[in-house]
């Protein structure tokens, strides 16, 4: 490491990241402790993992490389170790494809239940979870410590007992949903997690970035506007583009024209959509334009099994209970024609990087991990260490190819892939959407290149398409799917044709476009060149890509007058790359800003989550309520007791109190998503929204429990509690009977501050 | 506001922010009235002294900016203004430059080269306002060569461009630490950095004009202008604050929307849109006669001339007072014409599904907002008028220098509005923190 790099280090300076030669210092006593060790029998291992000191690194990684031998049968590398060594540091772990992070997570898993702290790794599906759960078993079995897996599956008392276990392998999205339903819970009895301790986040750059401002929301049934969303959508459906109504240029709004807006209050009955009465109308006709126009199917959505299922933009895959907020979800259904599935009131919710600030301790591990290091420094204080790969990666990345128009890239795509199949070598093409990976198998295979697909429709196969993707002549047409945690051998999955398969080249990488953020291409690119076995990647993209127009679309044009092009419409110069690159960055920047927006409008909702959690405890273990009503319902509290007993009376209490605690936090959400959606109109006044939005938020969360308080007396005024088995129905108070757990997408509006900023104040000086 | 800094003070993390603020502004101030290499204090305070009563022209409003540095050639005489100067640069060419608006649109990283080219821009300015003023004391000018007698950096056994090139280099350095002092603030500390500083500068001066009116003209006149000054600021204080609310719905979600008649989500109109702007803007157009002037032969004086320098440029006079009255009421309707673009925020409300109730979107809604807004515009720009020419009213009772005023015109509104801001963002951090509400 040079005194530059050492002196950015010590200011802190972006793109810095852990010296990892300090990390690696322990692992020549590790080796010179690998004989003992390996001489001790079964029962002697565990004996000394269970009494091996918390701070002594260098025997907990020599008997981890000693149960992975036993357990696994293969010796953990030392870069697996310094992986461990940097998760037990508190890092997160850049290691590349095929390093085996999953061994080194459990390494440093079992470092720190020895510091006496249960763990949570967290996967990004259900799959993974279990997979990793019983994959490391064995490794666990040997240092004596319990594993556990949750998935969507489990039931109650499974989920209980998995996170009683001192491991346990959970999806980030059934963690924070069990964490939202113990925290609406009417007993102690009922809850299922302990307090969260450690995380070990795996695929960290997806989960602590990219999915970090997703909410999590636990919802109740409440009765839909269903035969709205219906009539909406079949006026929108008559409605025409251009004339009725406008798409921008941005491609994320659309609003209806003056004609348009008269056609359908004429459809409406020729009421004025703009009279304040009319707003529920005025609102489907809105969400039910946005449906049509802005939400495509096969690209954000796939229909299957009469549902609407989202496909998660960075992974390509159908991202189970994800649903689109506030009725969008209904407009899409309903322009689909399919059953209206129930509209939900939000009960509760956490975004996953709060539910992540809960643990006390986190770390994490990724192949692209420094690319987003300096967030994760911003939002999470950790620090990225990079982890040279056991053999050198002898990939080869070419340029991107850049072509004219969508129609060139396609033709040359399909070429190159013909090519390189007739030689042979397994290609694996990365697609955008779900769309695009059908047009291109169904052109291949009309050329007479049979190939298999893998995206977010069949998903159910992708364990038997992932094996095959490495052997001879396969070409594999895929959407993101294909990118994250999939792990493509040469020759198949046992290997057998590996040295063949290496001599053609390896792998042959092809993405059909430069996606949203550079790391999602890098881990496209990573797929080839694991564990030093050659391989080769390039993209093809067109200036006509949704990535191009949408975010450099005021300099395509000059850029494509200028291009010099080849005959077959590919442009070599420069500029197109540059164009192609900075049209990321905008996207990166952008999405990069959102984050930072949610975080900090995110930032007092859950300081006052957490005083509400706190409340909520006292509630439900305490006597609180029962103490609330002695002093202040004027001796109903004590004639109550005596007719049925304190017990009967205490636990009403207890049910009344949190009743009302939950609902009162459920209107106060409302109230805060709703100053949300228009806050940042003060900045017309000169006002700083965010200011603002506190000047709204904390006065309303101020009287919240003071609210709770009286509605609990004035119920518990009103109750009878004779009759035997008193429950809440009783009362007229009836909790959702079916709440469900699902996360929102991005607000589909986006209603970005700075996109206005820009607008409304961006020619003028703004003010010192 | 008191009672703001003293919950503030009990919360520690924003004890740590204010003292380190106040530590920053400590800094800057001694940076202030720290002399650079080469001058000669106890001249330059001989000829402030003999300037006091004359009115410098540009000087001053540059004067004002700096906290009173400037004339006496300290450390940190140009003050924050290359650094303004500097951004508002950037902004402009961000609109002409197509690759500064790639960079901008690229997001924080883009943002983080621009800060970078302003911060160079800032020290290329600094030089060039740094070697113009020591130019302007070498030749007696920035005294109106009425102290040449006192040579504000006199011969020395130094060599003089040795001197005069230190001198530079110190202001250009002192520019350098300001602009850093400042992007602290605004980082560590609280409100905007550079706001906090202008703040500061015209702070520190009230305390010496104030004490000046007292020895030259007595008690009663010092008790008068205070009692003036508090009327005025309580006056500001309350006309900055007020808005007209236009109340805004947005369209966009059917479930969990509480009805609350539209009260919390509003485009607040200020009285006050246009800000501090229109009167600088005035007072620096008014400047150009005085120009004219020494353009003009001085000895065959003309009528124009006369009228020039009889009533123009005269600041306690009728003619020089309402043509400044005038002027501020157009540049503040010029300025929130500009500002506030009633179809670009009629646009951006349809683009986003929001709509002001009984009001259809597109040209209906930006002809309400047009509407109200130059009908709140009325009283704002005569409320600008008025507290701007305060100053020139009463210059009868604190010498010919209107900037002497301490109470009025430019100086009252920034530090109000400055002050306005910082509580602000003070009480909204303490809210965080769930305390009492404190400005209501």
């Amino acid at each position: 490491m040079g005194i530059r790099a050492g002196f950015d280090r010590l200011r802190e300076r972006p793109g810095t990241v852990v010296d990892t030669a300090a990390l690696a210092r322990p692992l020549s006593a590790i080796e010179a402790r690998e004989a003992s060790v390996a001489d001790l029998d079964d029962a002697g291992l565990a004996a000394a993992a269970a009494s091996v000191p918390a701070d002594d690194l260098v025997e907990i990684c020599a008997l981890g490389r000693e149960a992975a031998r036993r357990g696994l049968g293969q010796r953990p590398y030392d870069v697996q170790l310094v992986g461990a060594l940097a998760m037990l540091a508190g890092h997160v772990a850049q290691m590349a494809t095929g390093e085996g992070k999953t061994l080194a997570a459990a390494i440093a898993a079992f470092g720190y239940v020895r510091r006496g702290s249960p763990v949570h790794v967290l996967t990004v599906n259900d799959y993974l979870a279990r997979r990793d759960a019983e994959w490391m078993a064995p490794v666990y079995r040997a240092l004596g410590i319990t594993v556990g897996w949750v998935t969507e599956q489990s039931t109650v008392d499974e989920r209980r007992d998995a996170y009683r276990r001192d491991v346990t392998y959970v999806s980030v999205s059934e963690v924070g949903f069990d964490y939202l339903r113990d925290g609406l819970c009417l007993t102690v009895d009922d809850r299922v997690q302990r307090p969260l301790a450690t995380v070990i986040v795996d695929e960290a750059d997806s989960i602590l970035i990219d999915e970090a401002r997703v909410p999590l929301v636990v919802a109740g049934g409440v009765e839909g506007a269903d035969d709205l969303a219906r009539r909406a959508a079949a006026i929108v459906r008559r409605l025409r583009g251009g004339s009725d109504f406008e798409r921008l240029d941005d491609g994320r709004a659309v609003h209806l024209t003056e004609a348009g807006l008269r056609a359908t209050e004429a459809a409406l009955g020729g009421i004025n959509l703009y009279a304040v009465e009319h707003l529920p109308q005025l609102t489907a006709v809105n969400l039910a334009l946005h449906a049509r126009e802005l939400l495509h199917r096969d690209v954000d959505y796939i229909v299957r099994d009469g549902a609407v299922e989202l496909v998660d933009e960075f992974r390509g895959r159908v991202a189970l209970r994800r649903r689109w907020p506030d009725g969008l979800q209904a407009a899409v259904e309903a322009k689909e024609g399919l059953t209206l599935s129930a509209q939900g009131e939000v009960l509760a919710t956490i975004t996953v990087q709060a539910l992540i600030g809960l643990y006390p301790t986190r770390c994490g591990m990724s192949a692209t991990a420094a690319g987003v290091g300096d967030a994760l420094r911003e939002f999470y204080r950790v620090e990225v260490a990079v982890i040279e790969p056991n053999r050198p990666c002898v990939r080869v990345d070419e340029p991107d190819r850049v072509y004219l128009t969508t129609e060139d890239k396609h033709d040359a795509l399909l070429a190159e892939i013909r090519q390189a199949h007739e030689a042979g070598r397994p290609v694996l093409v990365g697609t955008l959407d779900v769309e695009e990976s059908e047009r291109l198998a169904a052109d291949l295979r009309a050329g007479g290149v049979p190939c298999t697909v893998l995206n977010a429709k069949n998903d159910a196969a992708e364990a038997a398409i992932i094996a095959e993707a490495g052997s001879l002549g396969t070409v594999t047409v895929s959407t993101q799917m294909a990118g994250r945690g999939t792990d493509i051998r040469l020759g198949g999955g046992d290997q057998a044709g590996h040295d063949q398969v290496a001599a053609l080249g390896g792998l042959y990488i092809i993405g059909t476009g430069r996606h949203d953020s550079g790391r999602v291409d890098a881990q496209l690119r990573g797929r080839a060149g694991r564990q030093g076995d050659p391989g080769r990647s390039v993209f093809f993209v067109s200036l006509d890509d949704s990535l191009v127009l949408t975010h450099a679309g005021n300099l395509v044009d000059r850029v494509r007058q200028r291009a010099e092009f080849d005959d077959d419409g590919r442009v070599p110069g420069r500029k197109a790359r540059r164009l192609i690159a900075h049209a990321q960055r905008v996207a990166e920047g952008s999405n990069a800003e959102l984050h930072r927006n949610t975080w900090r409008y995110g930032y007092l909702i859950e300081r006052q989550r957490r005083a509400l959690a706190r409340r909520r405890e006292e509630l439900l273990t305490t006597d609180a309520p029962a103490r609330l009503l002695a002093e202040r319902s004027g001796g109903r509290y004590e004639s109550a007791c005596e007719r049925v007993g304190a017990p009967v009376v205490d636990g009403a209490a207890r049910a009344i109190a949190l009743f009302h605690l939950d609902r009162c936090w459920a209107e106060h959400l409302a109230y805060l998503s709703e100053i949300r959606e228009g806050v940042h109109l003060r900045v017309l006044g000169r006002l700083d929204p965010l200011d603002e939005f506190h000047r709204c938020a904390v006065p309303a969360f101020r009287t919240l429990f003071a609210d709770a308080e009286q509605r609990t007396l004035d119920t518990f005024d009103t109750v009878d509690l004779s009759g035997d088995g008193w429950s809440l129905a009783d009362a007229g108070l009836v909790r959702p009977s079916a709440t469900w757990t699902y996360l929102v997408t991005d607000d589909p509006f986006g209603s970005e501050l700075s996109r206005f900023f820009k607008a409304v104040l961006g020619p003028a000086p703004r003010e010192s | 506001m008191l009672s703001a800094f003293l919950s503030a003070f009990r919360t520690p993390d924003l004890r740590k922010k204010l003292l380190f603020t106040l530590g920053m502004i400590v800094i800057y101030r001694l940076g202030a009235t720290l002399p650079s290499p080469g001058v000669s204090y106890g001249n330059v305070q001989q000829c402030i002294k003999l300037v006091q009563n004359g009115s410098n022209g540009v000087f001053s409003l540059l004067n004002l900016f700096s906290g009173g540095a400037l004339l006496q050639l300290s450390v940190f005489a140009l003050g924050i203004m290359p650094y303004i100067t500097a951004s508002i640069i950037l902004q402009l060419l961000t609109v002409v430059i197509p690759r500064l608006e790639q960079l901008r649109k690229e997001g924080q990283a883009g943002q983080a080269k621009i800060t970078q080219y302003t911060r160079y821009l800032t020290l290329g300015l600094a030089i060039l306002q740094a070697s113009a003023f020591v130019a302007l004391a070498r030749s007696g000018q920035l005294f109106n060569n009425q102290c040449d007698q006192f040579p504000a950096i006199p011969q020395t056994k130094i060599p003089m461009w040795l001197t005069v090139s230190v001198i530079v280099i110190t202001m250009t350095a002192g520019t350098g630490v300001i602009m850093w002092l400042g992007e602290m603030v605004t980082d560590k500390g609280i409100g905007n950095g550079m706001s906090v500083l202008i703040f500061t500068s015209i702070a520190a001066r009230l305390p010496s004009e104030g004490w000046s009116i007292k020895t030259s003209r007595g008690w009663p006149v010092f008790a008068l202008i205070i009692a003036i000054g508090l009327i005025v600021i309580t006056a500001v204080v309350f006309m900055e604050q007020a808005q007209r609310r236009v109340p805004v719905q947005y369209a966009k979600r059917m479930v969990g929307r509480r009805m609350y008649g539209g009260t919390s989500t509003y485009i607040p109109l200020k009285v006050n849109q246009a800000g501090v702007i229109p009167v600088i803007f005035a007072s620096s157009l008014l400047y150009l006669p005085q120009l004219a002037l020494q353009l003009m032969d001085a000895n065959h004086p003309n009528a124009l001339y006369t009228f020039i320098d009889r009533h123009l440029i005269k600041q306690n006079d009728w003619v020089n007072i309402t043509v400044y009255f005038l002027l501020i009421l157009f540049f503040t309707y010029f300025y929130v014409s500009i500002t506030f673009n009633p179809t670009e925020v009629a646009d951006n409300m349809k683009k986003y599904g929001g709509f002001v109730p009984g009001i259809r979107p597109g040209k209906p809604t930006s002809e309400y907002l047009d509407f109200i807004l130059s009908r709140i515009t009325a009283p704002g720009a005569l409320y600008l008028a008025i507290i701007a020419v305060l100053p020139n009213l009463f210059m009868g009772l604190v010498g010919n220098n209107k900037q002497n005023f301490p109470f009025g015109g430019t100086a009252v509104l920034i530090i109000v509005g400055v002050g306005l801001e910082t509580v602000k963002q003070i009480e909204s951090q303490l809210m965080q923190r769930n305390y009492e509400g404190f400005l209501r």
